[in-house]
């Protein structure tokens, strides 16, 4: 059997004609859970500002058990093949699939490889491979009391979706949820690679052409006005592990981002992947361009799951976690939540 | 300048890399236009050039594999979105050119594969790549089946690489 295209990507537009009023609630009834992107460890509001806020909205989300990393990074870099790559996101999709019906994933990263994992299944050699990789952990530890048995999801019930697309798509529930807004704030938005560039967007004209505008749109629900720049849709300087490999080179990138975004005068930059978020905002990275090009950059960087938590008056701790020590972080809660 | 000759065109390399990853078939459309190159961030800070890559692949010619460029690649999958032609997916080829670099013994710098010495031994050892998850960490049967699923992979040989260097240092 074929793997179906996007199979696994919830339908956004069905879900607004369905529920045109409230979307929320295509949810309720619905078995949510949360999948664990490994950076969240450096931000844990990526994962509790989302948690709470379901909490508030009587909708149980639990994050993924037995869920591995989505190893992007090592295949990026050919440390790990097509098919042990798909192996590893299909293990991590029968996990999910047993969990949940909906995944909401926080990472474009890990958005990305979950949809490129299943892509690479329409290859029949790797699907083969992968088959093959995954019956052979049937074989080696049926022994040790191997509780699951792991196999291609032909046609999963599991559907993923990206945490920025779900909060637009209940925009009116998260806006009835804030306590404070961000009148007075000029914000401007990175939205990373992974999720401008995906290629299932490229099918229509309307996907190729329109500018993605989900998070400027959020930014004037909030009250605040979003500001563009001429750098809007440049990589935040990660690019598949050359933060690593090409430091300098890499750190150029996000100089030009950061002295865009600077150029017209934005109070923070908005993102939505913890990834782009510690390429943009890492202290060590920020003393790196000033070592390099003599400019200090203090513009701060928040995820849109910590912002919405700040603006729903969550304590400190709990949505932006001050000990990361970005920039003029503190100084952004505390006018928000002072007005 | 073109330094190729219409003598020098030979079909080989194309095919090979076709064999492995059929998709990448479809760069025989390429036209040229450069717009990937015009929106590349690496094209920017290095030598990368994806147009010159495909003309190079469709020319037989087997440098690229040597070439530093191909490692410089973001996979920011900008020049796959905006391609005016249809199905060319740059970001694959780069792996696939990759993998073939690797096949022939050039491969990365090796102090490059270095720096994912840290991150394959969290991957292999807790399944993630950072220092401890948030949450409950990964129970032992599910890490050694990502190790299983990993067999024979490079990242092994990475993470054992590391290990024996730690061993010797002791």
């Amino acid at each position: 059997m074929e793997i179906e295209e996007d199979s696994l990507a919830l339908d956004l537009e069905e879900i607004e004609r369905e529920f045109p009023e409230n979307p929320l609630e295509f949810f309720r009834g619905k078995r949510l859970c949360l999948f664990n992107a490994c950076l969240e460890r450096y931000y844990p509001g990526v994962r509790w500002g989302i948690q709470d806020l379901l909490a508030d909205l009587n909708i149980n989300a639990p994050t993924c058990t037995n869920q591995s990393c989505c190893s992007g990074t090592f295949f990026q870099r050919n440390l790990i093949t097509r098919a042990q790559f798909a192996a590893i996101n299909e293990r991590n999709l029968n996990e999910m699939n047993h969990q949940a019906d909906i995944v909401l994933v926080p990472c474009n990263g890990c958005y990305n490889s979950l949809l490129r994992g299943r892509d690479f299944l329409k290859s029949n050699e790797v699907k083969m491979k992968t088959q093959e990789i995954l019956n052979q952990l049937d074989t080696t530890f049926k022994e040790d009391n191997y509780p699951d048995k792991y196999e291609i999801l032909e046609k999963p019930n599991l559907k993923l979706v990206h945490d920025l697309d779900f909060l637009y798509l209940i925009r009116k529930d998260v806006v009835n949820s804030l306590k404070f807004d961000l009148k007075g704030f000029k914000v401007a938005v990175h939205y990373g690679c992974h999720y401008l560039n995906l290629s299932r967007d490229k099918k229509t004209p309307e996907g190729l052409l329109k500018d993605k505008t989900k998070l400027e749109e959020l930014i004037s629900l909030f009250g605040g006005e979003p500001v563009d720049y001429q750098e809007r849709e440049l990589c935040c300087g990660w690019g598949a592990s050359q933060r690593i490999i090409n430091l300098p080179e890499s750190l150029y990138i996000t100089y030009r981002k950061l002295k865009s975004v600077q150029n017209v005068g934005a109070d923070f930059i908005l993102v939505p992947c913890p990834t782009c978020l510690y390429t943009l905002e890492k202290p060590e990275y920020r003393k790196g361009i000033a070592n390099l090009y003599n400019e200090q950059f203090d513009i701060p960087v928040i995820h849109l799951n910590e912002l919405i938590a700040m603006l729903r008056g969550c304590e400190e701790e709990r949505c932006i976690t001050l000990r990361r020590k970005t920039p003029r972080l503190e100084e952004i809660f505390e006018s928000v939540t002072n007005e | 300048m073109n330094n190729y000759s219409d003598s020098d065109w030979n079909w080989e390399f194309y095919e090979e890399l076709i064999e492995d990853v059929t998709e990448n078939k479809n760069i025989i459309s390429c036209i040229s236009c450069g717009k990937c190159v015009g929106d590349c961030p690496a094209s920017r800070v290095s030598k990368f050039n994806i147009r010159k890559i495909i003309q190079k692949v469709l020319r037989g010619d087997k440098s690229v594999l040597k070439d530093s460029d191909i490692w410089y690649c973001y996979l920011c999958e900008k020049c796959k979105k905006i391609c005016p032609s249809e199905g060319i997916n740059i970001p694959l080829l780069i792996i696939n050119l990759r993998n073939e670099s690797f096949k022939k013994g050039f491969g990365p710098r090796f102090t490059d594969l270095r720096k994912y010495v840290e991150m394959a031994e969290r991957f292999l050892t807790s399944g993630i790549v950072v220092e401890e998850p948030l949450g409950e960490p990964l129970s032992q049967q599910r890490i050694d089946e990502i190790n299983e699923i990993c067999n024979f992979a490079r990242i092994k040989y990475v993470f054992k690489a590391s290990k024996k260097k730690n061993k010797k240092k002791e």
